[in-house]
């Protein structure tokens, strides 16, 4: 076990610029690629943005909040950006569709693209056979998805409906009914991919931690 | 407790210059989260805003002798938005129709330190009416039976998506037998107009929007669920401990936009479609005498069962936490403020408007568009009137007649119409118009039709 973290720990230490890299390659690319998403579904660019003073918000949200537990989930929710669509056909006009730059979300983002980054650099060195090194890569690709997809920060102006991850799914053309009874597993989801991009790390820090195994020696001809 | 706030501010002394200003005694910050397009919540919405209600009452004596008011309005397109920055506590107050205002309710209490109270209403519909399910105007779809198999679209979390699964279910219509699609407002209403979605259910005034502009025609009226239709106010309750009077304040500018719509109607809708930007001849249809809308802010005990009716859909469909009403729902701030005002709370709480009785006998419209609005007592003079005026050439902005079944108002261009003899009757829906002329051995014109029995020849 002590051999397993040790190893852990020099590949975070030979790879962590390597890390911060991707993970903020990652989280900024999701951006672009959620945008790129909302485009082609509603077939319309963007023609609003809109910036929130994210730091005194959440300045003010600690201050005005009594109960320390309250805080994280409301400051969970805080925008940064928003860029989207407004429809002036109706009244003043109508944010139709929107992508929300939330900090929250650019940080697990970001810790996922780091971790993979970890994956990817410890599946590198497993060279146990091709077999294997697919199935770890497509175990990395699974917990990222998982995590990814319940990160996702895309609004599409239901109205009077709370903003949530299954707005993206049902933007993207999943069933409205699927989308919201798959709302309450968004943290489970997000745990879960987690918990299979850890595991996997632990894995590949064991497997590399063990001690070759002696070559067998071959019968003398004496 | 104090010892959380005490290391907060240590924590956040430097960077909080700019916030002390906001928390300082002398200057007191009223944000308001109100939607301009939903037509339900003006009286507390874009009606107090625009003609400076709040400020009129805001008090300025005792502990609010030096307060600095600082009045901050957002417009906000649905009501989960508006609980979010609520509880940032970048607002204080939100407007709001039934559905979102429970999960306020439901998401406040559902934290440790953070409450709101339901402190008034706006307005209501007794059945229902604002809600509505909509097909294009060409549709050969005339009743909700006709909806299995097809393609409904609604914004899923609001009112209307409330009605239209209550529809659907009273109708022995189950979610597997028809394709329940998402779609925001606009979009709904964008595709009833280019055909491309079979039916749209939405919430006032969308579904009077898409009649009003011939591109869509109502085949069920939220009437016909039968559970009152109505918006609210709420506020944080830290806000309304640390400023009940400001509260009370809020209150009496409710009551006295509504008073200011009643006064005049015809000059309100058109004054409120240049701050909404919504038609004033849809509004009109809202806020007329006889309108869909009974402007009142009284908490009756039938608009807390509709809440708790509501309440149970939503757990029904998205789990959201529990709510306790009566921890909820204060009326000490409205009773004060009704007092202040010298108004009867209890009288004007106990009246509840019935639109087909109190719209019965109430005469039709024309709203002209050089001469405004005039009323006929009776259809056939209604129609003489439109006929002269068609003679002239003369531009009509509406119509209004009443729908015999329900007593809600309706454009006379989409009202079923029934000729019977002489007599004529209007209808919201046609199997009702159908089963009316079957009856008195009538025949369904058009309004057209009914029109052009009233043009004199030569």
């Amino acid at each position: 076990m002590r051999a397993m973290f040790s190893t852990l720990w020099t590949d975070i230490r030979g790879n962590w610029k390597r890390m911060l890299l991707h993970g903020l390659i990652f989280a900024l690319l999701f951006q672009v690629l959620m945008m790129i998403a909302l485009i082609v579904r509603f077939q319309a660019l963007p023609n609003y943005v809109t910036g929130y003073n994210w730091v005194a918000n959440v300045a003010w949200i600690i201050k005005s909040t009594p109960s320390w537990s309250d805080i994280p989930p409301i400051v969970w929710e805080e925008w940064l950006l928003e860029i989207g669509k407004m429809n002036y056909d109706y009244g003043m006009g109508i944010s139709e569709w929107s992508l929300n730059v939330v900090p929250s979300r650019l940080l697990v983002l970001f810790i996922l693209g780091a971790t993979v980054s970890l994956c990817m650099a410890l599946t590198r060195r497993e060279t146990c056979s091709t077999a294997n090194t697919g199935t770890l890569r497509a175990t990395t690709g699974l917990g990222a998805v998982l995590v990814a997809m319940t990160n996702a920060t895309m609004s599409w102006v239901v109205c009077c409906a709370t903003p949530s991850w299954v707005v993206g799914l049902a933007m993207l053309g999943l069933g409205v009914s699927t989308s919201l009874a798959m709302e309450t597993m968004g943290p489970v989801l997000t745990g879960g991919g987690f918990g299979l991009l850890v595991a996997l790390i632990l894995f590949l820090a064991w497997h590399k931690s063990r001690p070759e195994p002696e070559p067998i020696a071959e019968a003398s001809h004496a | 407790m104090i010892r959380n706030y005490t290391l907060k501010s240590a924590l956040l002394g430097a960077s909080l210059v700019s916030m002390a200003s906001m928390a300082s005694a002398e200057k007191i910050s009223i944000a308001i989260g109100h939607q301009s397009m939903c037509t339900d919540t003006y009286t507390a919405g874009i009606v107090v805003k625009e003609l400076g209600l709040l400020e009129k009452y805001l008090p300025t004596d005792g502990k609010y002798a030096d307060a600095k008011y600082d009045v901050s309005w957002a417009d906000y397109s649905s009501g989960g938005p508006i609980t979010n920055q609520m509880l940032a506590n970048k607002l204080n107050f939100g407007v709001m129709g039934d559905y979102p205002l429970i999960v306020n309710g439901a998401k406040f209490q559902e934290t440790d330190s953070l409450r709101t109270l339901y402190v008034a209403g706006t307005g209501y519909n007794l059945k229902g009416s604002g809600n509505a399910i909509v097909v294009p105007v060409d549709s050969d779809l005339y009743s909700i039976d006709q909806l299995a198999g097809k393609e409904v679209s609604t914004p899923v979390g609001s009112a209307a998506w409330g009605m239209l699964l209550k529809a659907m279910q009273d109708n022995n219509i189950p979610t597997s037998e028809y394709v329940l699609k998402n779609q925001s407002p606009a979009v709904g209403a964008a595709n009833i107009a280019a055909g491309k979605i079979d039916a749209h259910s939405d919430f006032c005034p969308w579904s009077e929007i898409m009649e009003f502009r011939g591109t869509g025609r109502k085949i069920f009226d939220g009437s016909e669920t039968g559970v009152p239709y109505l918006h609210g106010v709420v506020v944080r309750e830290d806000f309304a401990v640390e400023y009940p009077e400001v509260v009370e304040a809020f209150i009496k500018a409710v009551w006295e936009a509504g008073e200011w719509i009643r006064e005049d109607p015809m000059q309100a809708v058109t004054l409120m479609e240049g701050w909404t930007g919504v038609e004033k001849e849809v509004l009109y249809l809202y806020f007329s005498e006889g309108g869909h809308l009974t402007l009142e802010p009284t908490v009756k005990q039938e608009w807390v069962d509709a809440l708790a009716f509501n309440h149970g859909v939503l757990v029904k469909e998205k789990a959201i936490p529990p709510l306790d009403f009566d921890a909820w729902i204060n009326e000490d701030y409205i009773k004060a403020a009704y007092a202040d005002l010298g108004v009867d709370y209890e009288a004007e709480k106990a009246v509840v408007v019935d639109p087909l009785a109190a719209n019965k006998g109430l005469p039709m419209e024309i709203w002209h568009s050089r001469d405004g609005v005039a009323s006929f007592g009776t259809l056939p003079e209604f129609l003489k009137a439109m006929a002269d005026i068609r003679a002239t050439a003369a531009l009509v902005n509406a119509t209004y007649v009443y729908d015999v079944e329900t007593g809600l108002k309706l454009f006379g261009k989409t009202a079923f119409w029934v000729k019977s003899g002489d007599d004529y009757a209007t209808f919201l829906r046609k199997g009702e118009a159908e089963a009316y002329a079957g009856k008195t051995g009538g025949a369904l014109v058009s309004f057209d039709e009914a029109i052009a029995d009233f043009i004199s020849e030569g």
